[in-house]
């Protein structure tokens, strides 16, 4: 009799449980990897999470491919990295996907860049500057305290789509930041060293980066943003990495690396290869893994050049 | 005196950063650069806070020049056509889209309403409606507009069938996104009034329309490589007063890998249509046309496409014309293009004409979207 108490009870529980199964995974669509994984730890198992771009895509230019269409006809929420840095594909994506909720006002549209401090807003925009992005720098997932603020925003969003979830989505949002906390001691810990060196890199793509722990990018080897490295543009490269002893370039995955190897030969340096999104390399699968990664590639290159 | 003060801070921040180390040069390098991001500042809160409720507004230019082996002026340029796009939402229910074009045509330059469409975006059931004037959807080059296209020329099928402009027509057009989840599929169903001239579909003085449909289907093969395949059907009046029923297909491959996808691609894509025109005398024209190109991207900047061109006259299946085109396309950012062509079409029994082309195209304006 005491075992079927036991077996009744249990089946009340899991009956009492099931209402919080059965609640359907918000579908989550993000522009980047980066905002995808962050979807995914603050949403955990209450989310299915996707990702448009892939980790070693050029976000700039990535193919607005029809199948993403179907995925984004019924998803709950979307997330952007916003600042027109998606203005090539998310646009014609978002007018054919016919789904109301995640266009721009909708309740699952997000904007992940909504109160991160930006960098490099230009006072006046002409493309003479080249590839400029007239609200600011939109590479600020790089910066892993801005994280912060692009989580809070999809908690919002998820919490928005599903308020049911609330506690649980606030509890893996509290989790997400202790682990930045903690996680952010140790990268600030293990750039300290080389706070205020100097770098070359590929594109204009790492100023948050560079803010955060401290790194000076002096120049790059794109002569403007979105123009391929000239020869006089590696010259004038060389000769400041010659002047100032500069001995690493940082480029992303990309971007072919043959200028990059030959500027670095010049000067007996290092070409180190970031990566700028969650899966870049097969290692990265977390947003975290994203800094482990570039901190510890970066500065085993920085103590490998330092005298 | 705001701007003193956050050059007085951005200088403490700079002799904070500052390796006492550095070289003269190098210092006035980093002071240059923090003057300038720091001169930059004051502006984040008015950039971000300064919307708009213009529509996003773009200037596309298209000059050419050319050299052809008939007739008596061999060597000729002109500036093609210069089209003024507006693209806004109206409201949370619908976007509008106008593009105005002034074209030259014999010598003077004209304005044409190129599209104007208003296009709904939250329908129920997964349904779009667009209504206006618009590029009919058929085939798959027939949406977009010529200076996006690879090549100078327009594919003798198309320029035969629906003109050199292709079908453009005033009526609604009706697009389903098919709940299909293993592959994307679209359906479109269009009625429109019937374009003003055109040897296929003509303006019906009685009550007859034109109607097209087509079915888009693709394919994710990889991460770097996809297939689409369309298929089209259209049945209107023609200039006889009597049908012409037409029935197409769209073939298009293409391969870009993810990682690098700046530097190479290659695009597989071929056309074919097949038309059944009533000659409204009893006869009935049965008419064929083709094309099949090859878009390679050679380098970052470089696209060279390969086109071969074969098509009748819809009222004349005896027309046998043929082209084989080379294009090869110098792309210096997503905002400029210089392309050189070269052309020769020939037709049973007559003479090849050879034709070389130089065509530059620029974009001034809000950024537009990707081509796929």
């Amino acid at each position: 009799m005491q075992a079927f108490y036991r077996i009744f009870f249990v089946i009340i529980l899991l009956l009492a449980a099931a209402p919080a199964q059965a609640q359907p995974k918000l579908n989550v669509v993000a522009s980047l990897p980066d905002l995808a994984s962050i979807a995914a730890l603050i949403g955990g198992d209450r989310v299915e999470a996707f990702a448009i771009a892939s980790g070693y895509q050029n976000p700039h230019f990535v193919d607005p491919k029809p199948s993403y269409i179907t995925r984004l006809a019924r998803a709950d929420v979307f997330v952007t990295t916003g600042l027109d840095l998606e203005i090539g594909w998310v646009p014609p994506l978002l007018q054919s996907a016919r789904n109301g909720k995640i266009l721009k006002g909708g309740p699952g549209y997000v904007d992940a860049s909504a109160g991160v401090p930006l960098l490099q807003v230009p006072a006046s925009a002409s493309r003479e500057q080249g590839d400029i992005h007239i609200y600011g720098n939109p590479h600020y997932w790089l910066d892993p305290a801005r994280g912060k603020i692009i989580a809070q925003n999809v908690y919002d969003a998820l919490v928005r789509a599903q308020p049911a979830g609330q506690a649980y989505f606030a509890a893996n949002l509290k989790r997400f930041n202790e682990t930045l906390d903690q996680k952010m001691a140790q990268w600030e810990a293990k750039m300290r060293p080389y706070r205020g060196t100097r770098i070359i890199a590929y594109h204009n793509e790492w100023p948050y980066f560079e803010e955060r722990f401290g790194l000076n990018i002096v120049d790059f080897l794109e002569p403007k943003p979105g123009i391929p490295p000239t020869p006089s543009q590696l010259a004038k490269v060389i000769r400041l990495m010659q002047q100032q002893a500069i001995k690493v370039i940082i480029t992303s995955p990309y971007f072919k690396t043959d200028s990059a190897d030959l500027v670095a030969r010049k000067v007996n340096g290092q070409v180190v290869t970031l990566a700028t999104s969650v899966g870049a390399f097969p290692e990265i699968k977390t947003y975290f893994d994203l800094f482990d990664f570039n901190v510890n590639a970066l500065a085993k290159a920085l103590q490998a050049t330092t005298p | 005196m705001a701007l003193l003060l956050l050059l007085a801070a951005g200088t403490v921040a700079a002799a904070q950063d500052r390796d006492s180390t550095a070289a003269a040069d190098s210092l006035l390098l980093e002071l240059e650069r923090e003057m300038a991001a720091q001169a930059t500042t004051p502006a984040q809160q008015v950039a971000r806070a300064a919307p708009s409720t213009n529509p996003d507004i773009s200037v596309i230019g298209d000059g050419r020049a050319w050299y052809v082996s008939e007739g008596q002026r061999n060597v000729d340029a002109e500036f093609h056509e210069a089209e003024f796009a507006f693209r806004s939402a109206v409201d949370p229910y619908a976007r509008a889209d106008v593009f105005v074009a002034v074209g030259h045509h014999d010598g003077a330059f004209e304005f044409e309403l190129e599209e104007a469409y208003l296009t709904t975006l939250s329908l129920p059931y997964q349904l779009q409606l667009r209504a206006g004037k618009f590029r009919s959807t058929i085939g798959k080059i027939n949406r977009i507009h010529p200076h996006a296209l690879p090549f100078i020329d327009t594919p003798a099928v198309y320029a035969n069938f629906f003109g050199e402009e292709g079908l453009n027509d005033q009526g609604l057009s009706l697009s389903w996104l098919v709940p299909n989840r293993a592959f994307f599929q679209e359906l479109t169903l269009e009625v429109t009034r019937g374009p003003a001239e055109g040897e296929s579909f003509a303006f019906d003085e009685g009550n007859r329309l034109l109607y097209t449909g087509h079915l888009k289907n693709f394919w994710d093969l990889s991460d770097d490589a996809t297939l689409e395949v369309g298929l089209s059907g259209l049945a209107g009046p023609n200039p006889a007063g009597a049908t012409t029923l037409m029935g197409g297909l769209d073939l298009t491959y293409r391969w870009k890998p993810v990682r690098f996808n700046t530097y190479h691609s290659l695009t597989l894509q071929a056309e074919a249509f097949l038309s059944d025109r009533d000659a409204g005398d009893g006869g009935r024209v049965r008419a064929f046309g083709l094309y099949a190109l090859a878009n390679y991207q050679l380098a970052r900047r470089w696209f060279l496409v390969g086109r071969f061109d074969h098509a009748d006259l819809p009222d004349d299946a005896a027309w046998n014309e043929h082209a084989a085109s080379l294009t090869l396309g110098w792309y210096l950012t997503e905002y400029q293009k210089i392309e050189l062509g070269a052309r020769t079409a020939w037709r049973d029994g007559t003479d090849p004409v050879f034709q070389a082309l130089v065509r530059l195209v620029f974009v001034i304006g809000t950024h537009g979207a990707h081509e796929y």
